[in-house]
């Protein structure tokens, strides 16, 4: 009860600080904005968005308001993507594809404007349900983080890349892991972390730093969509009325068990490392139908679906916030930039993170939902009159967007060189079914993997028992065993035929 | 969605390229120091050495490679990857495929170090909206060439780094492509009828844009901008700090 008085009283002076400091608006709301019309238009993405914005402010600007922009823009940038979803069925982002399942059935019976205000309110409840677990179990986690080493970092580490790997692959699950080494393989560039031995340098040392984590963001997000979205498009002309957006409140409080479980599959399926909300948003649908009684009615137009996707993948932003404070482990490709934007602002995420910065984005989080929910409700029709902007005008706005923003973080032109390099790699892999959240996983969680798999074995003097004598490392190297083992074809055909008996016997 | 029997075409040609990938970093690793790994006061020991985790990497993506490559020869991949039909090349797609990718390259590696930022972007936005928005194979190929011949210029030029900001004839060059591609884009969208709002609207897209970007970065966010001796934007750098400046700066 005492932690919880002390939470919520730190909370609140955050909050009160937040919301009495006119400058917290000057970012808040154009971030949001920004952060809406990135996920209403298909082909832009909540990670581009935070990428693009982590360009601009750089390390020039103070941490704090920094992180409003960046934080105002993923809430924003998830939101928005259902927009395209609900009234033109074309998910604006990963995370709103499940959306689309019944948003745009409910459009289609002329009930747009009602699909957009349960989304609106689903989202920013869910995004609430998602900030209060991350001020809650974000300190139970750093207090246990106190007793995570090295052995228990690497292996976590690894079991964000093979996670990732395994349900980020729309196609074989092996290519989710080729993504992930190719990520950690590119880690490896530059001076090792422990000999400062140089690793694959070519005599280039622009590359002695290591890969810088912006350009490499910008070229894996940005690029493929330029490229796979430059093609002849038919402008949308006809957009279906919506009518009233501001929805009912008997409606709302009718449906907030709905909401509220999936906040929570939202939440720990957005914990989960390097995971994020399109996972979420199936997760939470999938359990949604089969928990709802209109479960008859998924996917042709049941506000229930709707709930179950939208307030999910809000959600999952607290979720995902959760290991990259406690562990800078990302839970999500956008939380991956995020780190990006602490990481060139020299704040090391984990167990020494300054506890007043954990309320600020607490804080930040509750400001840019609430801005997000009013924006949602009483500007709607100016997203609705953005989605008429064709792909092939607004992409090469952002290839200029992304050019100055990647130049801008240090490197100069070097980075852009890379941005590109990194673009083309990305789009290969996009063509071939690779997943690429992954691969930046694996970019970004490279260095902290050999750095702690290597300081395990000096700690032991090679001792590779190191790995499962302690408790935490044993279990997490018994979950990426588990994890390895349930993708291969002989160990999933031996588990369907246990369960298969299991069944049989009476 | 592409068919199944096409992505395994693929795969098969993906798993060779991953295989000579990660033999050649494996080879690339064999020359880091193992067994010997004497630095920094750290005694040689296996575990020391900075070849550990990328052996660990490498060899993982050449048993990965290995077994996508017995998937894509199971599946019937291996047998159709040697037709075009079989890996679902189109000649349209690789055509406008193509053209992005000069025009990318062109941007990055020859215009973005040595011409004016607001000038070479509004080149490679009127570029990419009139060339890929309607589906002109005519447009697209002209925007390809014109850009494609404006950082050709500033490359040949201006090649090495002592040459990227100044003199200018590679900033003209540009801008006279920019008027160029302008000029085209109406007379075309003329002559194939209507010239309707967005084909009216680019041009000024194509300077607002980064133009405001640029000023923004500068001025506002106070971040680093590309070619700072630009034409046009050394113009503005000037006068921002000798007329705009001073009118709320004591100094």
């Amino acid at each position: 009860m005492e932690f919880l008085v002390a939470q919520l009283s730190g909370f609140s002076g955050s909050l009160t600080a937040l919301v009495m400091d006119p400058v917290t608006y000057f970012y808040l709301i154009p971030a949001v904005f920004l952060g809406i019309v990135f996920g209403a238009l298909p082909g832009l993405t909540a990670t581009l968005a935070v990428t693009i914005l982590t360009g601009f402010f750089g390390n020039k600007f103070p941490l704090e308001y920094s992180l409003i922009a960046l934080i105002g823009a993923y809430v924003g940038a998830i939101y928005g993507g259902s927009y395209p979803s609900i009234l033109l069925n074309i998910p604006g982002t990963a995370a709103s594809a499940a959306t689309a399942m019944d948003g745009y059935p409910l459009t289609k019976k002329g009930r747009g404007g009602e699909a957009l205000g349960i989304t609106t309110t689903a989202s920013f409840i869910g995004t609430l349900f998602g900030t209060v677990c991350l001020l809650v179990f974000v300190w139970a986690l750093l207090l246990m983080s106190k007793n995570i080493a090295s052995p228990e970092k690497a292996l976590l580490a690894l079991f964000g890349i093979l996670l990732s790997g395994t349900l980020m692959s729309q196609d074989l699950v092996i290519k989710g892991w080729i993504a992930g080494l190719i990520g950690l393989a590119m880690a490896m560039i530059g001076l090792d972390p422990i000999l400062s031995e140089d690793r694959y340098t070519f005599g280039w040392s622009y590359l002695l730093s290591g890969l810088q984590v912006v350009p490499v963001l910008m070229g894996a997000f940005a690029i493929p969509q330029i490229m796979d979205g430059m093609r002849a498009t038919v402008m949308v002309s006809d957009m279906p009325q919506i009518g009233r957006v501001v929805p009912r409140f008997r409606e709302v409080f009718r449906r907030l068990p709905g909401i509220s479980r999936s906040g929570a599959i939202g939440t720990g399926v957005g914990a989960l490392p390097g995971v994020g909300e399109d996972v979420a948003g199936w997760v939470s649908y999938g359990v949604g139908k089969a928990a709802s009684k209109e479960s008859k009615d998924f996917g042709k137009g049941s506000v229930d679906g709707l709930i179950s996707a939208e307030a999910a993948n809000n959600a999952a932003i607290g979720g995902a916030l959760i290991p990259l404070l406690v562990l800078g482990i990302p839970g999500s490709p956008p939380a991956a930039a995020l780190l990006g934007a602490l990481k060139i602002n020299n704040v090391i995420p984990g167990p020494t993170i300054d506890p007043a910065l954990i309320l600020h984005v607490v804080a930040i989080l509750v400001m840019a939902s609430l801005t997000m929910f009013l924006m949602g409700l009483f500007t709607a029709k100016v997203f609705i009159m953005i989605l008429r902007i064709p792909q092939t005008v607004f992409l090469p706005v952002v290839l200029v967007l992304t050019t100055i923003g990647s130049f801008s973080v240090g490197g100069g032109i070097n980075d852009l060189f890379l941005m590109v390099c990194v673009g083309l790699v990305a789009y290969a892999m996009n063509v071939m079914q690779y997943p690429i959240a992954p691969l930046v996983i694996g970019v970004i969680l490279g260095g902290l993997f050999d750095e702690t798999f290597r300081r395990s074995l000096l700690i032991s003097d090679g001792d590779l028992a190191v790995f499962a004598s302690r408790p935490g490392a044993a279990i997490l190297l018994t979950l990426n065993i588990l994890l390895i083992l349930s993708q291969i074809p002989f160990f999933k055909r031996a588990a369907r035929r246990l369960t298969t008996k299991r069944k049989e016997t009476p | 969605m592409v068919d199944k029997s096409v992505m395994r075409a693929r795969d098969f040609w993906t798993a060779l390229v991953l295989i000579a990938i990660s033999l050649f970093f494996l080879y690339q690793t064999s020359l880091i120091p193992f067994f010997q790994a004497n630095a920094a006061g750290v005694q040689g020991r296996w575990y020391n050495s900075a070849a550990l985790v990328p052996f660990g990497i490498f060899s993982g993506l050449l048993i990965l490679a290995l077994v996508l490559l017995a998937i894509a020869i199971f599946d019937g991949g291996a047998r159709q990857a040697f037709s075009s039909i079989g890996i679902g090349y189109s000649p349209s797609e690789s055509a406008r495929l193509l053209c992005i990718s000069a025009i990318l390259a062109a941007y990055i590696f020859g215009l973005v170090p040595r011409v004016d930022f607001i000038i070479c972007s509004a080149l490679v936005i009127t570029a990419l909206i009139w060339g890929f928005r309607s589906g002109d194979r005519t447009a697209m190929a002209t925007a390809t060439i014109i850009v494609i011949c404006a950082a050709a210029y500033a490359l040949l030029m201006h090649f090495p780094r002592a040459e990227w900001t100044k003199p200018h004839d590679d900033d003209i060059a540009t801008l006279v492509a920019f008027v160029l591609i302008t000029i085209l884009m109406f007379v075309r969208s003329r002559m194939l009828g209507r010239i309707d709002r967005i084909t009216r609207l680019t041009p000024m897209i194509a300077i607002l844009v980064p133009a405001l970007l640029v000023i923004a970065m500068a001025f506002g966010f106070r971040q680093n901008v590309p070619n700072r001796q630009g034409l046009l934007f050394s113009k503005i750098e000037y006068h921002y700090y000798v007329n705009i400046k001073p009118l709320w700066s004591n100094r």
